[in-house]
């Protein structure tokens, strides 16, 4: 199987209150993976309990067979396979665009600068944002400190990509040119797994929608089934909110 | 107290008040300088996540109640008693007999350090989570997210702050007249003694404080300046196509 990650039985509490229950979810390789549901559903705790930004409270999470919650696993070097692009961009912001894609290849993959500034300036070709190298972020609009993100992520050439609402903090204008560089990614076989609120683009790129409700994962499958022809009643009556 | 008297008096005794200032400079630059080092260093252990291991948490805990006793012991006595209690306690307790101008920069020192590391400490909590989370994500361990990503930010942001403690500290050092540094006080005491006038040499000494601190404002504002870099960049190559105007407006029709 070309299994990735295998998320098993997750869960996670905050104090008394459980936001995620029982979760079982694997991520094959290529796969496009978009996790739609309404605010407070757990869909982005569940992203950052996969990159452990979240201690999950309990379950397994296994990557390539080994169980990353186990307390002898290396979390950083787990961490540096999956790349993660935040709602909040945050760029480091004692960086230019060019360094925030650098450092991490330096100081994490230790790769020589020479190496390093080659792929940055590729993949920050890739977002389109090549000519911006000496921007700092507060110099930046919005979508373009998000396509610096997302270079920054790709830089690292991560197994997976993960997407926390990519586009939920940026003004309207700027949403199409975020979400343009996500689809040309997701065509190059990218392993991608998007917490997203833009259901056009979920019916779109995504090879698998899962849709999530009060901390449980409702229902899953392709986005013919999950738009066109959901089983669940929750899943219909989601829908029918955001699509109407 | 005339102005000529004032001026026969600076150039009679001008080596005396020179030295002074220069002492006062030394110890506080220096004091300042270990002073950030230790508050930094402070600093970022007091910043450290609770580790998953127990020994670990165990650890850093007894090292985070050194540190919290330091820091509330040394910001909570005046430097001038510290002054006594070290330079003479260590001469008794330990039989060191400390060298005065290496006693005032240790107190000074160790002083700075006190508030340095409660600075720092804010410095390092004002920062956004998300550079945390970022640096995190991409597999930065404490360290490494300290040294390349929070810090330089911390130390732009306290910057300020670190500027008053070194102004503080020039004005403080007076007080380590009491175990006989001659700093400018001290000087300007002994000028005081041996012309029986009191009001001039200390004018002279206030005009010289004045001075030293007023530059380091100066200073620190340039670098301050300095470390923000140009408000514009520069594009490389061609700008992006969404900027260019159609090149070929016959197309259109």
């Amino acid at each position: 199987m070309g299994n990735v990650i295998e998320v098993q039985h997750l869960s996670k509490s905050f104090g008394n209150h459980e936001v995620l229950r029982d979760i079982d979810f694997s991520v094959n390789k290529g796969e496009v993976i978009c996790i739609i549901g309404s605010s407070g559903s757990g869909k982005s705790t569940l992203l950052r309990c996969i990159n452990l930004l979240e201690k999950p409270s309990g379950g397994q999470i296994i990557y390539h067979g080994e169980n990353i919650l186990d307390e002898k696993h290396d979390i950083h070097a787990y961490r540096k396979k999956l790349g993660m692009v935040f709602q909040q961009f945050n760029l480091f912001n004692n960086h230019n665009a060019l360094n925030n894609c650098m450092v991490g290849q330096v100081k994490v993959l230790k790769r020589s600068k020479e190496d390093a500034e080659k792929i940055a300036l590729k993949y920050l070709k890739v977002v389109g944002m090549d000519h911006y190298v000496n921007a700092k972020p507060k110099q930046l609009s919005g979508g373009q400190k998000q396509r610096v993100a997302i270079a920054r992520a790709l830089s690292m050439e991560p197994d997976v990509m993960l997407f926390d609402e990519p586009t939920s903090a940026l003004d309207p204008e700027m949403v199409g040119e975020v979400l343009k560089v996500m689809k040309e990614l997701a065509s190059t076989g990218l392993t991608m797994l998007i917490v997203t609120h833009e259901m056009e683009f979920a019916k779109e790129v995504a090879d698998r929608v899962v849709f999530m409700d009060k901390g449980v994962i409702a229902e899953e499958g392709s986005p013919e089934q999950i738009f066109n022809n959901p089983r669940e009643e929750r899943t219909k009556a989601f829908l029918k909110r955001t699509l109407s | 107290m005339s102005i000529e008297y004032i001026i026969s008096m600076i150039t009679n005794n001008w080596p005396m008040f020179l030295r002074g200032a220069g002492m006062t400079l030394l110890i506080s630059i220096i004091g300042t300088i270990f002073g950030a080092i230790i508050g930094l260093l402070a600093g970022v252990i007091r910043t450290i996540p609770k580790p998953e291991r127990k020994i670990k948490r165990v650890l850093l805990k007894i090292v985070n109640l050194i540190l919290s006793a330091y820091i509330e012991f040394f910001r909570g006595t005046p430097m001038i008693v510290q002054a006594m209690v070290i330079f003479y306690g260590s001469a008794l307790a330990f039989g060191i007999d400390m060298d005065r101008t290496t006693a005032a920069i240790f107190i000074v020192s160790i002083n700075t350090g006190a508030y340095m590391a409660e600075i720092v400490r804010g410095g390092v909590i004002s920062i956004d989570k998300g550079q945390f989370e970022a640096a995190q994500a991409i597999g930065m361990n404490h360290v490494q997210t300290m040294w390349s990503v929070v810090l330089p930010q911390v130390i732009r942001n306290i910057l300020p702050a670190t500027g008053n403690q070194f102004i503080i500290n020039i004005k403080d050092t007076s007080v380590l007249n009491v175990i006989g540094v001659t700093e400018l006080y001290f000087q300007a005491k002994t000028v005081a003694g041996i012309s029986f006038k009191y009001f001039e040499p200390f004018f002279i000494a206030c005009i010289l404080y004045f001075v030293m601190t007023f530059t380091v404002t100066l200073i620190l504002r340039y670098i301050e300046r300095r470390l923000d870099g140009p408000e514009n960049y520069s594009m490389i190559g061609q700008p992006p196509p969404q900027l260019m105007l159609p090149k070929n407006k016959a197309n259109i029709d």
